[in-house]
């Protein structure tokens, strides 16, 4: 009985052993991009433990915004190598976990597919909240209030608020700590649907100050058309827009401490 | 004799288990991390049809494949050119309005992603993601 249970327990680890073939060092790699990193790239490195060559069937990430690129379509036994994922902050904040699927030609499917992560914590720069005030429409004309903190990581001292649009009336207030803010909002007239966006502008970095929106709308009353014409199936993408129009300065509206 | 039979009766169990153990490490990296979305924010492509045109629809997919092909009236908000597109899209929407996010399939997160901003950020209501995608709108569409 003993013998029996050695020999089938010997088998199972000797099956393991033969099929563990593409080793990862590391299978989850967390990033922590400065505030002014465009991307993160994070480096899959990997060893072919086996004793038969390793063929890289497809690479695929779980997102558009992350590209993917390997050495070598062919690992042989012995060789290293590694899978860079580079990852496209774009607009994104906060946590980001992506997955980059690998799929190899190992007889096992569980050792034929390996799934790698990455995280990376993107510094938030401005906490705006909310980046979106409305009225609506025949609203009474009341101020709405908007609050503006800078995060430990991004330690700006001044902002300054402009507006393309003679529609609103805005104000900045200092906070009541050293990078906190908040803008007050008024329309001038509600009677009829209008939209524009605040440019709210830092002090940081210094070399490159970075520039944040804050949109203002007075909507359409319930069941009115839209204000803009929503794009059509198969029509090109509105990619080309361009951001709000930085407008002139209004004296009114900037204001810098 | 009985001594035997119990000491071969938990033999046998710690070898069952040894499977189960190996699995847990071998796919300690495959663990899902992504959070499931809990069921009053997700709509089925049926249910948010039948809202016509109290629904407002965001695509949260790339550009590329937004100009591709999209539900029709769609808006393009992703988070490659947020700051961009938002201003784009908050124009066309109303406080009355259900918002109905999609990306490619069950699997991707921009949807989830575009609808967590959209809610915490601008603040919006009713604020839902599609199940199933793009791919899901198509099937229902053939």
């Amino acid at each position: 009985m003993k013998t029996r249970i050695l020999t089938f327990t010997s088998s199972i680890f000797l099956c393991v052993a033969a099929r563990a073939e593409l080793k990862w060092e590391q299978s989850t790699i967390d990033l922590h991009p400065s505030v002014s990193d465009k991307a993160a790239v994070a480096h899959f490195k990997y060893q072919n433990t086996g004793t038969t060559p390793v063929h890289f069937k497809s690479v695929k990430a779980s997102c558009g915004c992350t590209t993917t690129q390997t050495q070598k379509e062919v690992v042989n036994p012995g060789e290293k190598g590694e899978i860079v994922a580079t990852f496209t902050i774009g607009d994104r904040t906060g946590q980001q976990i992506k997955t980059v699927t690998v799929q190899t030609d190992d007889p096992n499917p569980t050792q034929a597919t390996s799934i790698l992560t990455l995280k990376a914590t993107i510094p938030q720069s401005l906490d705006i909240k909310p980046t979106f005030v409305y009225w609506q429409s025949g609203e009474e004309l009341k101020p709405k209030k908007i609050s503006i903190k800078a995060t430990k990581d991004f330690p700006a001292k001044n902002i300054t608020v402009k507006s393309n649009s003679q529609n609103f009336e805005s104000k900045v207030e200092p906070g009541s700590a050293s990078g906190e803010w908040t803008i007050e909002v008024t329309p001038k007239d509600t009677s009829h649907p209008f939209g524009t966006a605040l440019l709210v502008q830092t002090d940081y970095p210094k070399e490159a100050p970075k520039s944040f929106y804050v949109n203002l709308q007075v909507t359409n009353p319930p069941g009115a058309p839209p204000a803009l014409k929503p794009n059509v199936p198969n029509a090109p993408a509105v990619k080309a827009a361009t951001p709000p129009a930085i407008p002139k300065v209004s004296p009114s509206a900037g204001v810098e401490r | 004799m009985k001594l035997r039979a119990v000491r071969e009766g938990l033999l046998l169990v710690a070898l069952a288990c040894l499977p189960a153990i190996g699995e847990g490490i071998y796919f300690r990296s495959k663990i899902s991390w992504q959070s499931s979305i809990p069921a009053s924010e997700l709509v089925t492509v049926d249910r948010a049809r039948a809202w016509g045109d109290a629904a407002i629809w965001v695509d949260a997919r790339p550009d590329e494949e937004f100009a591709r092909d999209h539900v029709p009236g769609a808006f393009s908000v992703n988070e490659d050119h947020w700051n961009e597109l938002l201003p784009q899209f908050l124009p066309n929407w109303s406080p009355e309005k259900k918002v109905v996010v999609y990306c490619s399939a069950e699997s991707c997160n921009a949807a989830r992603d575009v609808a967590k901003r959209l809610r915490d950020e601008a603040q919006l209501k009713d604020v839902f993601v599609l199940q199933g995608g793009w791919e899901e709108w198509l099937k229902k569409s053939r």
